[in-house]
């Protein structure tokens, strides 16, 4: 990266120095090419900040934090990208966070992406918004894209599955869907079961797309117009199939081995968690269950719809002991149904408490994800959350879809 | 800083008197050492050097008027990259903010140490409390009847 | 001499009063020089580290936000060591170390709860105020053993 790609991120911060981070803060800039800036504020604007943000609050920090936005907001700090931190936790600080960001992207369209960290924050956890952060402004035109258009095809190499698509015009014209095996066989495969389904030539291709872990291979392989992490490219791609472009909008994605939880607005990320510390809380949780159950993961979910989760006790989230909750379960004679229930609330359950908590949950709330196929999980979010989840059709292909539309700004160059 | 180092350390002088200028108190630190450096500011002198002679200079200088002249220690050596504006991308001194309120209020306290030391007595200051509610309902009574 | 404890902990006016009669203030500022010459320790600005908030659990639980924590592994070493106690209680306009209201709030607290002598007062806002708050303050310092150690 050239100096001239460098780009300035607003630091907007409470805590961060005092949670000992902030040398893991500027790492994280530094290896995104990125340099940390404290916007300047005249000391006057203290006296008034509350009553303009209508919030009143007791820490002096938060609100030269609220100052510090205005300053960006306003112009009078000009920088690319604002980067907004305050300790995990802390409630004041949540609230003055969100006030931060809703202002930002009230006034001005500088991106801003919010954090909450304790000591255990590393620069590698940073890095991944760092870098969301800096594509967000390095690549706003594209992101801006609210249609596809052309020939372009989309490929997502996740941790379990491989995912192609080729659109045209803003439809799906062929998908492909494989395990993922070795990173480029298997994008090969997926990608010819979609080649095949739309009838179009290989060459035909006007621009490729790639996300998910073997992004940067396949990328190489396929020669891709863009490489995309899959934070921004399921924002934009769940928002697309939704048909949600506009406005707030929160992401739920469950993977095979992880999950994200993404709040957007207009299509673009502010805030997201990134599980993956524990497999009670992804798909292949479900896929145990379903093992169990002697049912294929596809049936797994018509069987929950029809079950109580309330009559399963389970005693663990854990894909070992949660699991042999379940099979207790079973021996003690509960029905199949009601166990399917029970794993998909389990898994519902742990991605609530373990992200959907660090994140602004505003509606809709759009699931995605292979697993968001499985009846069952969708129902227990809705029920957890109280509010109704949003399935769009072709969600399990959210990253390729994602890919092959923001891959669709190259088409012509 | 090794082990061996003096023990270098850093004092903000804050003038706020009507005899002394801070140029008047800067000259008298140039001329007095010059193992210390000094850096001038908006709102005071800093003063950096090992503590024994920052502390010899101090207190010449507060001598000067000795209930107008304020000192606090500073953490950080004037210009350390590390709290510098200029090198960490733009954004007062923590504690700026707070030093500039601070220093509003030196004139008063200053009155008040001259006054403390010529035994003015105390007078009693009164604090208003909140409105008794009796009065508040004649305030309401009397406006009603208007 | 005692070692008086002041908040705001990086006040000029309690700091200076302090040593104008004859007292060690514990304040902020000494406890950043130290924090940051510490040798062999490079984490700017502060030379805090992850494991400051660590230390910060003896002051507070680890339930407690980790930048309450840490900045109570600074200033709660200046309570322990403290003997006496001014609290001026309504700075507003203080960041950083003073930057938290949490924090604010246990530190008042643990300084209170310290069986040590303690004045807690308002910044003044006219002469009449002033007078009274140097008064009392200078005078509860006087009130305060000038021998070392003697507290």
């Amino acid at each position: 990266m050239s100096q001239d790609d460098r780009v300035n991120i607003a630091l907007l911060s409470c805590g961060s120095e005092y949670a000992g981070i902030q040398a893991e803060l500027e790492s994280a800039a530094e290896m995104v090419n990125a340099r940390l800036v404290y916007p300047e504020i005249d000391v006057a604007i203290l006296d008034t900040i509350e009553m303009d943000f209508g919030l009143q609050i007791t820490s002096p920090d938060l609100k030269l934090m609220m100052a510090r936005t205005k300053a960006v907001a306003e112009g009078t700090a000009r920088v690319d990208g604002v980067f907004v931190a305050s300790c995990f936790r802390c409630a004041e600080a949540a609230i003055v966070r969100n006030e931060v960001r809703r202002y930002i992207h009230k006034y001005s369209d500088v991106p801003v992406i919010s954090y909450s960290f304790t000591e255990r924050t590393t620069a590698g956890t940073l890095l991944t918004r760092m870098e969301a952060l800096t594509t967000i402004v390095r690549r706003k035109h594209l992101l801006a894209r609210e249609h596809q258009t052309g020939l372009t095809a989309g490929i997502d190499s996740g941790s379990t599955t491989t995912k192609a698509v080729i659109m045209r015009d803003d439809k799906i014209i062929g998908c492909g869907w494989v395990p993922t095996i070795r990173v480029i066989d298997s994008a090969e495969k997926a990608f010819e079961q979609a080649l095949q389904e739309s009838g179009v030539k290989r060459d035909e291709i006007q621009a490729f797309g790639t996300t998910g872990y073997g992004r940067f291979l396949i990328g190489d392989h396929f020669k891709a117009k863009l490489v995309q992490e899959e934070i921004t490219v399921n924002s934009k791609g769940a928002v697309y199939l939704a048909n949600k472009q506009k406005g707030s909008a929160t992401v739920i994605d469950i993977g095979g081995m992880d999950n994200k939880a993404i709040s957007v607005e207009d299509g673009i990320p502010g805030m997201f968690t990134m599980g993956g510390i524990c497999a009670g809380a992804s798909g292949r949780f479900l896929e145990m269950a379903a093992k169990r159950l002697g049912v294929d993961i596809t049936e797994l979910g018509d069987l929950a719809i029809k079950g109580m989760q309330k009559k399963v006790e389970m005693n663990s989230y854990c894909i070992v002991f949660g699991i042999q909750s379940l099979v207790n379960s079973l021996a003690k004679g509960s029905t199949p149904e009601d166990v399917a229930a029970a794993a998909c609330h389990s898994v519902v359950e742990q991605i609530f408490e373990q992200q959907l908590q660090e994140v602004d949950v505003k509606e809709p709330v759009i699931l995605v994800g292979g697993s968001s196929l499985i009846e069952g999980v969708p129902k227990a979010l809705g029920e957890l959350l109280k509010i109704d989840i949003l399935v769009p059709l072709n969600s399990q292909f959210i990253g390729a879809v994602g890919a092959a539309l923001l891959a669709s700004g190259y088409v012509g160059e | 800083m090794s082990d061996n180092a003096p023990n270098i350390i850093t004092k903000i002088v804050v003038i706020a008197s009507d005899s002394i200028l801070p140029i008047d108190a800067a000259m008298a630190i140039y001329e007095s050492e010059n193992e210390i450096t000094i850096k001038e500011t908006c709102y005071g002198t800093m003063v950096s050097g090992p503590s024994d002679v920052v502390n010899r200079v101090v207190k010449k200088v507060v001598s000067m008027d000795v209930n107008h002249i304020f000192v606090k220690e500073r953490g950080f050596l004037p210009g350390d990259d590390r709290r510098c504006r200029a090198g960490r991308g733009g954004g007062p001194r923590p504690g700026f903010h707070f030093l500039r309120e601070e220093v509003k209020m030196l004139p008063v306290i200053g009155k008040a140490l001259d006054d403390y030391e010529k035994h003015v007595p105390l007078e009693k200051v009164t604090h208003p409390g909140k409105l008794e509610v009796s009065q508040l309902k004649r305030i309401i009574e009397s406006e009603l009847a208007r | 001499m005692a070692k008086v404890f002041i908040y705001p902990t990086n006040s000029l006016i309690l700091s200076d009063l302090v040593e104008r009669f004859g007292h060690k203030p514990l304040a902020m500022m000494g406890k950043v020089r130290e924090k940051i010459t510490t040798v062999g320790i490079d984490s700017p600005p502060l030379n805090i580290t992850p494991e400051d908030p660590k230390l910060g659990l003896k002051y507070a639980a680890v339930e407690v936000p980790a930048g309450v924590r840490g900045r109570m592994s600074l200033v709660g070493p200046l309570i322990d060591e403290a003997e006496a106690a001014i609290i001026v209680g309504d700075a507003e306009i203080s960041f950083g170390c003073m930057g938290c209201a949490r924090t604010n709030e246990l530190t008042k607290y643990l300084a209170r709860k310290k069986n040590i002598p303690i004045i807690e007062l308002v910044y003044p806002k006219s002469e009449e105020e002033g007078r009274e708050f140097v008064y009392s303050i200078a005078e509860f310092l006087k009130s305060l053993p000038m021998e070392e150690g003697s507290a």
